[in-house]
């Protein structure tokens, strides 16, 4: 059944169906190990008729229009409340306000020979039943879906009937009204309703494990962006577990009822669920092409994850104005077995499915599986993203939100990732396994605290020594660059193990570079976030000292003043409006309170990609590219409306902690355009001559690829670092140098030997860097 | 970032950036050449600073990082930034206006300075579709670019042309540059399999000599 008051919960369904049909074709052409064998659709029954539909939505206004009737007003109290609905029908309900805000706060219903209560509860725009993990924009949606589903309730609440009819014969609105009546029989019209929909995914994994993947529960886990989608934005890592355990599509906020109506077209439940049309779209976002843009991301999917312990997860979830897609209990319903697309298993749900023993999650509802339980999520600090190859760190990828200002969304191919990864772990851990990257992660930590490994003694060292320690004067970058080396040395300790390198072996469906990242934020999370606050202070205090942070600052204004059109940005592009901005600011906010350099970069890509919707929204008509020329004037700009000194710490953070092989791809690029942004900012007086790049810069610049080259990261699993001899340019321009040790100081050459034409150009120190830009290109 | 091996064959990674004055085409270059794609008067509106493009050059394969830049003179300063560590530069320059060669010019000066011959450059005159507004002669483009050691293409992204054989071309040379620095490095196929995961670099020339003449040529 859909509790759906304008689409997107079809495009639910479907779009979970349309991922994990692709991610099981893949799994299956590369015949991994724990790959998923066999799957199975349990087809939903869909409305397929509009004016079921929108008699779902008529019955929601009646609900509203007697909201008198079923809500009376403060004067009534629990009493009074109990002493109605005593006798009446199980199910009958009334909802008694508060005194005070006279919002409703408690939901009283009728069971057999008594009443039970509920507390209604507000949280930020959404409400719930206290005890359900199932949150509604209002709580017309909420009663109305318990009136299709009891949730936590003993009881489905039951409307009279003559809500259902057109026109209610009486005019006098009241609880005794309410209450009279619902000792009928509902009509026609709700046992449809009840039927409508169905759903339910089912896969086997290669070792039999039978999984049951409720859309309804992976639709309510995690709703809270789409709650907040004008001004909040929640990262992922920032998400309860639950959420970020789940697969998440975005909303497409805009053309609701095309929405509805492609909902609608989708919703007709014949269709194989690994369709022809889903490979092509898929299959271009899996090989890291361009993404393309998913026009038709209208729902929310979530893959319920198996990366679970037995705690229940205390916050709550926020509901969806998109609807909420749900199974009906079996016995209610026979399942519908029109179109199984593989049959490798059985179409209905079976109860072979060997969960039963553990224990219920707390966000049960009536229409789970009997016996089928999923184990709730595990704390947040125990899962991360999974890793991404290094262009995935994308703009292109990050997000696919049409809309720059609805809620996180997350790639194409990402996104196909994630389900695959949440699939398989759903699929293992069923079977009795734990992911592998989780596991991974656990180890890594566990050996972090273990007394007397190599690699704790040398986590301990690493926080103890950076948390007492601080730069020298001038010394930031070098500070910086040991912590790098630092851990990367951490790294090598830790790949040493025998314990790790069997993990990372059994890894086989990974590539190199998503394994470098797997391994590179665990040491993050064990090393780098005891000591990065400590890091940032340290950053501030450099660049406070050395004058950067007051250049940024006195900048600001002046620049700010001048618009986009100072920065160089083009008519008619666009830049960010003031919402968009304030969303902005927080994904800056989100990005200053993330200790892994990888993760900003995730948050900075985020934050570009709005910057180029807000920027397309201005060329629509002209169809300008955008390219550089409109970006960094634009990004400038953004810069500008933002706290320019954290950013400048968090710029400076990733730059130097960053593992360097994450350099090379999209998020190399947009770090670099940030550097640049910042730069342009900070130098903006000083610059005399428009060519002129500051000795400051140049300074900064060389030292940034001094540390590329000298303290080049060495790969996972090699254990020492091989050493190679550079040699310099062709033809007469060897690049004389001093030599330099390994994180040795280095003294800049004065500016000389300048080539003739480039009179122009900076007056002091430029060549120095020139000299070792050369150096570079040998790497 | 010049080569990688991976698993079987060899895969070079490639960064090339692309320089010229705002307006002369650089993004509708990459795009076309990306995405082929134009947008004359369409109504979709595309990003292009960064994009990616994946070649099998005869049995090799080749990752192509492209990286664009702001045009304007105010950013000129931030060159380097973006172009360091480029194993390939395209300098676009519109043929109507003759400002935009003047600032290609600048730009080899500056590369050829920064980056000596290491970098392959390629001069790229766009919207020959334009040519009866051609203000830059053919025969002075294509000398300068012979006298600077860099390729001179014609090309149009609005017709598509001319587009494929500059990248191709680029990449080709590129891949002969990384494979002579293989050669001059020794053993290259070990080498080119640790260069992608970070190599230590000592120099070889420890002696601070002045580094006058580099390159004054331009």
């Amino acid at each position: 059944m859909v509790v759906d008051e304008g689409g997107g919960g079809g495009g639910v369904v479907e779009e979970l169906v349309e991922e994990v049909g692709l991610v099981l074709r893949k799994r299956g052409r590369r015949a991994v190990h724990g790959a998923v064998s066999g799957t199975t659709a349990i087809p939903w029954r869909s409305s397929r008729s509009s004016s079921r539909r929108s008699s779902r939505r008529r019955l929601l206004q009646r609900l509203k229009d007697w909201e008198e009737a079923w809500s009376p007003p403060p004067p009534w109290d629990r009493e009074e409340a109990q002493s109605a609905l005593r006798g009446t029908q199980p199910g009958s309900f009334l909802v008694l306000r508060d005194h005070v805000t006279c919002r409703p706060r408690l939901l009283c219903v009728a069971t057999d020979g008594h009443v039970t209560e509920r507390e209604i509860l507000f949280s930020d725009r959404v409400c719930q039943l206290s005890g359900s993990r199932l949150s509604f924009p209002d709580v017309f949606q909420l009663l109305l879906f318990c009136s299709f589903s009891r949730d936590v309730l003993p009881e489905v609440l039951r409307l009279p009937p003559w809500i259902f009819s057109e026109s209610p014969e009486s005019s006098e609105l009241g609880p005794k009204m309410w209450l009279s009546a619902s000792s009928e029989n509902p009509p026609e019209e709700k046992s449809e309703a009840l039927g409508s929909v169905l759903c339910c995914l089912q896969m086997t994994s290669s070792n039999g494990a039978l999984c049951v993947v409720n859309p309804l529960y992976l639709h309510e886990h995690g709703d809270e962006w789409l709650m907040q989608r004008p001004l909040a934005q929640r990262p992922l890592a920032q998400m309860p577990p639950a959420q970020r355990s789940l697969v998440q599509r975005p909303l497409a906020q805009s053309s609701r009822t095309s929405d509805l109506r492609r909902d609608q077209r989708r919703l007709s439940g014949t269709r194989p669920w690994s369709g022809a049309g889903l490979i092509p779209k898929r299959a271009v976002s899996l090989d890291q092409e361009p993404a393309p843009d998913l026009g038709d991301s209208s729902g929310v999917v979530r893959a319920r994850s198996a990366d679970s312990s037995k705690t229940p997860v205390s916050s709550g979830p926020a509901s969806s104005t998109s609807g909420v897609v749900l199974r009906r209990p079996s016995r209610d319903s026979p399942i519908a077995t029109s179109s199984p697309i593989t049959t490798s298993s059985p179409s209905a749900p079976s109860p072979l499915a060997p969960v039963s023993h553990m224990s219920p999650s707390p966000h049960r509802v009536s229409w789970i599986q009997d016996g089928v339980w999923l184990p709730p999520p595990s704390p947040p600090s125990l899962l991360h993203l999974p890793s991404m190859e290094l262009d995935s760190l994308s703009v292109s990828s990050v997000e696919e939100d049409p809309d720059p200002l609805s809620g996180l969304a997350s790639s194409s191919h990402r996104l196909a990732d994630k389900v695959r990864h949440r699939f398989s772990a759903v699929g293992q851990a069923l079977g009795g396994l734990v992911c592998p990257k989780r596991r991974f992660r656990y180890r890594v930590q566990e050996m972090s605290d273990r007394r007397g490994s190599v690699f704790a003694d040398g986590v301990r060292t690493f926080v103890d020594g950076f948390l007492q320690k601080s730069p020298e004067r001038d010394g930031l970058t070098e500070f910086l660059q040991e912590v790098r080396a630092s851990l990367t040395a951490l790294r090598e300790t830790l790949l040493e193990h025998v314990e790790i390198q069997g993990l990372l072996d059994a890894m086989t469906d990974m590539t190199d570079a998503e394994i470098d990242i797997l391994v590179e934020r665990s040491i993050h999370k064990v090393a780098l976030k005891p000591v990065a606050s400590h890091l940032y202070g340290c950053i501030q205090t450099s660049r406070s000292s050395d004058g950067i942070l007051d250049r940024l600052q006195r900048n600001q204004r002046p620049l700010q003043a001048g618009g986009v059109g100072q920065l160089g940005g083009s008519e008619g592009v666009g830049v960010p409006d003031q919402v968009t901005l304030e969303r902005i600011r927080e994904r800056w906010d989100t990005m200053h309170e993330a200790y892994s350099p990888n993760k900003k970069v995730e948050v900075l890509l985020k934050v570009c990609k709005n910057i180029y919707h807000c920027m397309s929204a201005g060329t629509e008509s002209t169809g300008a590219v955008l390219g550089a020329d409109d970006f960094l004037p634009c990004l400038s700009w953004v810069l500008l409306q933002s706290d320019v000194v954290a950013l400048q710490v968090d710029t400076e953070y990733m730059m130097e902690l960053l593992d360097p092989t994450q350099l090379q791809g999209e998020g190399g690029y947009y770090l670099t355009s940030l550097y640049a942004a910042l730069f342009f900012i900070s130098s903006f007086r000083t610059r005399r001559a428009v060519r002129q790049l500051s000795v400051e810069a140049q300074q900064s610049l060389s030292q940034w690829h001094r540390r590329r080259t000298l303290h080049c990261d060495h790969p996972p699993r090699r254990k020492l670092p091989h050493t190679i001899h550079s040699r310099g340019g062709e033809g007469g321009e060897e690049v004389p140098q001093r030599g330099r040790g390994r994180g040795g100081e280095e003294v800049p050459q004065p500016g000389r030997g300048r080539g003739g034409e480039g009179s122009e150009e900076g007056e002091g120190g430029p060549r120095d860097s020139e000299l070792r830009l050369k150096k570079w290109k040998d790497v | 970032m010049a080569a990688s091996g991976a698993g079987g064959g060899k895969t070079y990674s490639f960064k090339v950036v692309l320089l010229g004055e705002g307006c002369v085409g650089k993004t509708s270059l990459v795009l076309r050449y990306c995405e082929n794609k134009f947008n004359d008067k369409h109504i979709t509106t595309l990003q292009a600073s960064f994009l990616t493009k994946k070649l099998n050059i005869t049995g090799k394969r080749v990752n192509l990082a492209i990286w664009d830049t702001a045009g304007q003179e105010r950013f000129h300063a931030l060159g380097p930034i973006y172009y360091r560590d480029s194993n390939g530069a395209i300098l676009v320059y519109d043929i109507t206006d003759e400002d935009s060669f003047q600032k290609v010019k600048n730009w080899v000066k500056e590369l050829r300075k920064m980056l000596g011959n290491e970098i392959c450059l390629c001069i790229v005159g766009n919207k020959i579709d334009l040519d009866k507004d051609r203000h830059v002669s053919v025969e002075e483009a294509e000398s300068y670019a012979e006298s600077v050691g860099a390729k001179h293409y014609h090309t149009s992204a609005k017709l598509n042309k001319g587009i494929e054989e500059l990248f191709l071309d680029l990449c080709k040379r590129m891949m002969e540059t990384a494979q002579a620095e293989e050669r001059l490095k020794g053993n290259g196929a070990s080498q080119s399999a640790s260069n992608r995961r970070g190599v230590q670099i000592v120099d070889d020339e420890p002696q601070a000599t002045p580094a006058g003449g580099c390159c004054s040529s331009g």
